[in-house]
């Protein structure tokens, strides 16, 4: 048995269609077809009623023997033409003889079953219509009628029959044109129940494409025009998702606020000990800076598991990289730092407006660390969904093999042994939860380039 | 010199006021926002550290406060908080330099000495055209007296555009005077740093001479 429950529902109600219609359909063609059967074969029985009223109505007796009148239906009289009379004398035992016969008949009889004897005997003077075999097998439509004559000792029984072929043909021929006119209909019904079916469920489809889309990162809430009966669903999806982005922001606003205080005290601590030089002061300050590692290091990975559970956030780059280098030139004034940079005022960085700047903040800022003067920072689209955020700068740069170690440094950051002189490691860190990647190389301008990988969004 | 400390730690107050007072400078203190920016706007301090986590009225909004109502003060910003997001706020405030704690003392000490050095740095006269005001000293620039952010190299072509006010200034010119000459880049530069500039300044005091260059004006209606 198929699981209803899992198949589709364009399957589940094109099948309750379709089974339906082929159920109606069905009973339909038969009703049809019986009817039409009943109509032909009661036009038929009353030209046979005819012939025998004209049968008992014409025929006499004559010194005890009976006398058929005489008929001009051509018909009956060519061998085994299909119609056919008979007049039957039922004697004193039971038995049928036949007194008069249609030439028709030749050389056969036309015989009735006992149970048909006994069906007329029980209603005399009222016509019955029996179906019978008739010569050569053929099979017959009759109508009998028994009666007395007067001056006949026995019951007369004068039947008519015909060959009945052409009715079953005729109801045969209709029953196949009603079927394949039935047949068109329903597959009719069902095609046009599919087109509903696929157009009514239409918002549906699109509300399943919406919520990939949340999931995707694309779009942060359902936005549609639904239906009545969907629209509560999607208001229902919207309510959930800003539920979940409000736990999600609660939980780390805690935590950064955790963070956050923790920082003054061991601001306090550390100049405390700065001043009272001993053992004391130095163990003092390497746990110091230990809790000040682990703090930003679990500051950082709940911005990061917030960052899995919320999306859909696009956040143009233009504007950030120009924040950005107005921000580091002011911090780098007195070395004179100068940031020339490109972008295309189009180009989206999916994500968090947050972690662009800490990941472009911290790349620039390492940059201006080890510059001589000149960063140049570059943001391009990178194929289909990709952008390249490429730094330059002109300071001393790093040979090939302590290029793969500022990075390795990176890796070791979940193995709560965070902290790199570089600030790379948090780069790398943020730029792998986003699917992208940090690469370094060497610089035109003579220094390190550190190029970024990012998911760019559609604009 | 005269330091105004703003910070509502007890502990870190007194280690703060006793590290500056050793290196020589007065320190007035103020431990809420609402005392910090009354102080700040009536004495003349020659710096003030500023915590951001404050009561009453927090960091950001004093220092927003002191810089519309023109107090030009250095300010060097303390703050727990030193995501990339929170130190551009603190600059786009006003803020000159920014410590994310916790930090040591030396370092403290160290950033206000470049701090007051670059403020007592040789006096050059403002330039200024309509409402745009240039102060080459500080490096600032503001139109109707909101300062504008601009990058050194934007700062740098408007500060010789200022200087060449109502000439056409043809593209070669400006991009030699933009780049030192190991720079070498492509013709459309110009027109980037123009748009950027545009953009910041209003569209209008940039003019477009076709074939020329560009040129800065006064808008109709201000006083040079």
């Amino acid at each position: 048995m198929i699981d209803l429950r899992r198949r589709s529902l364009v399957r589940r109600l094109v099948l309750i269609a379709g089974v339906w219609t082929l159920l109606v359909m069905l009973v339909a063609g038969v009703f049809l077809t019986a009817q039409f059967r009943g109509a032909a074969i009661r036009r038929f029985d009353q030209s046979l009623a005819v012939l025998t009223d004209d049968l008992y109505a014409g025929s006499s007796v004559d010194d005890g023997e009976l006398r058929a009148p005489f008929l001009t239906d051509i018909r009956a009289t060519r061998a085994y033409s299909g119609r056919y009379w008979v007049i039957l004398d039922k004697q004193r035992d039971g038995a049928m003889r036949a007194v008069e016969r249609s030439r028709s008949l030749f050389d056969s009889d036309l015989m009735l079953s006992s149970r048909q004897v006994d069906q007329l005997d029980a209603k005399p003077g009222k016509t019955q219509y029996f179906d019978l075999r008739g010569p050569q097998d053929k099979p017959l439509r009759a109508a009998a009628i028994q009666a007395r004559l007067p001056g006949y000792p026995d019951p007369v029984v004068f039947l008519a029959a015909e060959d009945r072929s052409p009715i079953d043909a005729d109801a045969d021929r209709f029953a196949g044109v009603t079927a394949i006119a039935l047949l068109i209909l329903g597959v009719g019904l069902i095609l046009a129940v599919v087109v509903q079916v696929r157009f009514g469920l239409q918002p549906l489809f699109r509300l399943r494409r919406e919520v990939a889309a949340v999931r995707r990162g694309k779009t942060e809430r359902v936005d549609g025009a639904y239906p009545d009966e969907l629209e509560p669903l999607a208001r229902e999806l919207n309510a959930l998702l800003a539920h979940n982005q409000e736990v999600v922001e609660r939980q780390r606003t805690h935590v950064g606020n955790l963070a956050h205080a923790l920082k003054t005290p061991l601001s306090v601590m550390l100049t405390e000990a700065s001043q009272q030089p001993g053992q004391l002061a130095e163990v003092v300050e390497r746990q110091a800076q230990t809790m000040r590692e682990q703090v930003d290091h679990h500051l950082r990975r709940a911005r990061a598991a917030a960052r899995s559970q919320t999306s859909g956030e696009r956040t143009p780059l233009e504007p950030i990289l120009d924040e950005l280098a107005v921000t580091l030139e002011r911090i780098f004034q007195d070395k004179g730092v100068q940031i020339d940079w490109r972008c295309p005022e189009d180009l989206c960085f999916q994500g968090e407006k947050q972690d662009l700047m800490e990941l472009a903040g911290n790349v620039m800022e390492n940059a201006g660390k080890w510059c001589r003067g000149k960063i140049r920072v570059e943001a391009a689209p990178e194929g289909e969904a990709r952008l390249l955020l490429t730094v330059d700068d002109d300071g001393p740069g790093l040979p090939p093999e302590e290029r793969a170690q500022a990075l390795k440094r990176g890796q070791r950051l979940d193995e709560n042994a965070p902290g790199s002189g570089l600030g790379l490691s948090i780069v790398d860190e943020l730029a792998r939860a986003y699917g992208g990647s940090v690469q370094l190389g060497e610089s035109p301008l003579g220094g390190l380039r550190v190029c970024l990988d990012l998911p760019r969004a559609e604009a | 010199m005269r330091i105004l400390l703003v910070e509502d730690d007890p502990d870190l107050t007194r280690q703060l006021k006793l590290a500056l007072a050793d290196a020589g400078y007065a320190v007035d203190h103020a431990p809420d926002g609402e005392e910090a920016q009354f102080l700040g706007e009536t004495e003349p301090y020659d710096a003030v550290v500023l915590d951001l986590g404050l009561p009453k009225v927090d960091g950001v909004s004093v220092l927003e406060r002191w810089r519309r109502g023109n107090v030009t003060t250095p300010v060097l910003i303390l703050t727990a908080r030193a995501a990339w997001s929170d130190k551009v706020a603190g600059f786009d405030a006003g803020a000159d330099d920014y410590l994310a704690k916790p930090f040591h003392t030396e370092e403290l000490l160290a950033r206000l000495r470049a701090l007051l050095r670059r403020s007592a740095g040789h006096a050059a006269p403002s330039l200024s055209c309509g409402a745009l005001r240039l102060d080459p000293r500080a490096a600032r620039a503001s139109v109707n007296g909101e300062p504008l952010r601009l990058t050194s190299l934007e700062y740098r072509l408007l500060h010789y555009m200022m200087m060449h006010q109502g000439r056409v200034i043809g593209r070669t010119e400006l991009v030699e005077h933009l780049y030192d000459q190991d720079f070498d880049r492509d013709s459309n530069t110009i027109e980037v740093f123009i748009g950027r500039l545009r953009k910041k300044l209003g569209a209008d005091r940039i003019e477009t001479v076709r074939g020329l260059g560009y040129r800065l004006i006064a808008l109709e209606g201000e006083s040079a």
